[in-house]
């Protein structure tokens, strides 16, 4: 897996690749931990080329959820694959997040 | 290599029980299908190799302990094999030193003696693991048809390594066939013909030890049905071996794979093996085919196992995440333990880095599939399927459940059950349906509850845990004909129709539509979607789906375009 990270206008974008597994999730975890640390609160995971999400994954974006629920926060996910918007569909998060097709849609919707 | 904690200690001379100045040296591995625990015996007067083993460096270690003790004493060396399965002997085949028939005299009953002088790849389970085994000079074949009309006459037999041995057959006890083999004035050693496992399978016994080779094993799955495997056999050996040790006298029972067991330990295991092996009649050869077949199943079912153990755990973390955004942490805590989802993660993520590293060297497809099976037994004990359903949808645990046990069916060399039976089509689907459109608990269930607190705690779990998959997307369901009879697999066609409609719905499709046909004596099914978005999981999936529509009783196609995708289930012989 990796991790690109960029600010846009105050927004910090996680651009994420590869596979989000036992062995990732917590370098995941740990990468946005250390954005809101940093006192960032608007997040966007662009999940453009995320191959594979485990529950290990899943429990990561909801710990996301918990900490950016202040008013003011921002927190969504964006450019999903057809195979991990599946499991986010199935598993009932796509109404826990807001979604977006895409990075510029996400910004511009929030 | 240590085994663990054993009443014998792995890597170093110990007395052997019940037998005068015998030493055994016990190679305990952990168990796999490459190699074999190795057990070496000495007596004043021989050194004993029971198994050398599947793996060359193991079989040298061997040979430096051999040396080592021959360098104090040169004593002539026999090689016994309990069966000539290539785990348990392949390693010496790269092993100068067990190499010369002048150093080391093999030892192997009758039948498996044939097949390694002819180098069967077949008795050996080479063919199965892809190998080729060199022929194997066996000096020394025990149990055999000759000596057969010779009970209680002893019988000299003098080698090449300048070993003489007597070798006389007793009367059968508890049924087994029996010789007693002496090497000089120290202990015997005595052989128990022991077949079921492989048709030359031994018990070899020293003192108050008993070597039994893989008889614990023979009615595990993706191994009962090897080639010379035998029911019957098998069950009449785990008799005689039990009545061989209620006479009393065996103190550890020495197995060819795993840790030693005392010999109380033993009667409890052989019932659940005689259980086990009763349930197996029928069963299909383990052969290439299968073991390909097998192997292609298991990555199949591996990945859909994957996806409903990750929605599974999904719908839970979400359930919970609700739950403490109401304020009932405890609640939360406790839904979010009803699956180990890391031991789930951890368990799929180690299968699918095996099946990698498998693809990439060209694996042999029986530990694919073997694999798959230890890890299925694992999966099918980390989760409850009656406790998930009272929060999730029942039939994500139904169909995992089902996953699982069609792997193990497969892997034990049966057909996975395929019960086809008339129903009504129409009425079916439509039940189905209705059923994924509806919450199962709905505002007037919640409202309507008992004030009592567990009553609505648990209404409310329902309610949040099961989502109707198809309450968010435009459905239409529609049938030419009222009612349509048809023989199909009621169960499989559930499941088949779920995954598909999950998979349209997964994908995003805008609208989803069911449509029931009839072409000639045929049932057609089209499932289609508009809007979807590509998937690689459909074509990977593809295969499972198509299997599954089988068993299902019928036979699948899928169309996929810019505008959406479509599948169709054709079921002939309606009524």
């Amino acid at each position: 897996m990796e991790i690109t990270t960029a600010n846009r206008d105050g927004t910090i974008i996680l651009s994420v690749a590869g596979r989000i597994d036992t062995a990732t999730a917590p370098a995941l975890e740990q990468a946005i931990n250390k954005e809101i640390d940093g006192g960032n609160r608007k997040i966007l995971l662009n999940f453009f080329a995320v191959t594979y999400i485990s529950s290990g994954g899943l429990r990561v974006l909801l710990a996301t959820a918990k900490k950016l629920k202040n008013p003011g926060d921002k927190y969504a996910l964006c450019a999903l694959t057809a195979e991990v918007n599946k499991i986010l569909k199935l598993a009932g998060f796509t109404s826990i997040f807001s979604i977006y097709p895409s990075e510029g849609e996400a910004l511009a919707g929030w | 290599m240590q085994g663990g904690d054993t009443p014998l200690n792995s890597l170093s001379w110990q007395p052997v029980p019940g037998a005068k100045r015998a030493l055994i040296y016990p190679l305990i591995r952990k168990i796999d299908t490459t190699s074999s625990n190795s057990y070496l015996f000495q007596t004043d007067d021989v050194i004993l190799l029971i198994d050398p083993g599947g793996l060359a460096e193991q079989s040298a270690q061997l040979a430096l302990v051999i040396k080592e003790i021959r360098e104090e004493r040169d004593r002539p060396l026999f090689v016994f094999l309990t069966h000539a399965h290539l785990d348990h002997f392949i390693g010496t085949q790269s092993t100068p030193a067990f190499a010369h028939p002048d150093v080391a005299v093999f030892a192997v009953q009758e039948a498996g003696a044939l097949a390694l002088e002819r180098g069967d790849g077949k008795l050996t389970q080479a063919d199965l693991l892809g190998l080729n085994i060199s022929p194997v000079r066996i000096a020394l074949p025990l149990i055999t048809e000759e000596r057969s009309g010779f009970f209680s006459v002893p019988i000299s037999l003098a080698f090449s390594n300048g070993a003489t041995v007597t070798i006389t057959r007793e009367k059968t006890r508890g049924g087994l066939v029996t010789e007693l083999i002496q090497f000089g004035c120290g202990p015997s050693l005595e052989v128990y013909h022991t077949p079921g496992h492989s048709p030359d399978s031994i018990c070899i016994r020293m003192g108050g030890l008993l070597c039994i080779g893989d008889v614990l094993f023979a009615a595990n799955p993706g191994i009962a049905g090897l080639c010379g495997w035998d029911q019957s056999a098998l069950i009449s050996s785990l008799y005689g071996i039990e009545s061989l040790i209620a006479e009393g006298g065996i103190d550890f029972v020495l197995p060819g794979h795993g840790r030693v067991i005392t010999a109380a330990d033993i009667g409890r295991m052989f019932a659940a093996i005689r259980t086990d092996a009763l349930e197996l009649e029928n069963i299909a050869e383990l052969n290439q085919e299968r073991s390909v077949e097998t192997a292609a199943f298991a990555v199949d079912c591996m990945e859909q196992v994957n996806e409903l153990f990750t929605i599974m755990a999904g719908r839970l973390y979400y359930v919970s995440y609700v739950m403490e955004e109401l304020g009932e942490e405890d609640v939360a805590a406790e839904v979010s333990c009803l699956i180990k989802g890391d031991v789930i993660d951890e368990l799929l993520e180690a299968f699918r880095s095996f099946a990698d590293e498998h693809h990439k060297r060209s694996g042999v497809s029986i530990h694919l599939a073997l694999k798959a099976g230890q890890v299925i037994a694992k999966l099918e004990r980390s989760f409850d399927g009656a406790e998930l359903a009272h929060i999730i949808d029942p039939a994500l645990a139904r169909r995992a459940a089902r996953l699982l046990s069609d792997y193990t069916t497969m892997l034990r060399g049966f057909c996975p059950p395929r019960e086809l039976a008339e129903y009504d089509l129409v009425r079916h689907l439509e039940a189905l349906v209705t059923g994924l459109s509806i919450p199962s608990c709905s505002d007037d269930d919640l409202l309507s509850s008992d004030d009592e607190d567990s009553t609505f705690t648990r209404l409310l779990l329902r309610r949040i845990g099961m989502q109707p998959l198809l309450s968010d997307v435009a459905f239409t369901f529609s049938s030419a004909e009222k009612h349509l009879v048809a023989a199909f697999d009621h169960d499989d066609l559930t499941d088949l129709v779920t995954y598909i409609l999950e998979d349209l719905v997964g994908t995003n499709a805008d609208t989803i539509t069911l449509q029931i046909n009839r072409d000639d004596n045929n049932a057609i099914i089209i499932l289609g979607g508009t809007g979807c978005t590509a998937s690689d999981t459909i074509k990977t999936g593809a295969g499972f789906l198509k299997r599954l529509c089988d068993r299902a009783g019928g036979t699948l196609s899928y169309v996929t375009d810019s505008k959406g995708r479509e599948y169709t289930i054709r079921i002939a012989g309606v009524f």
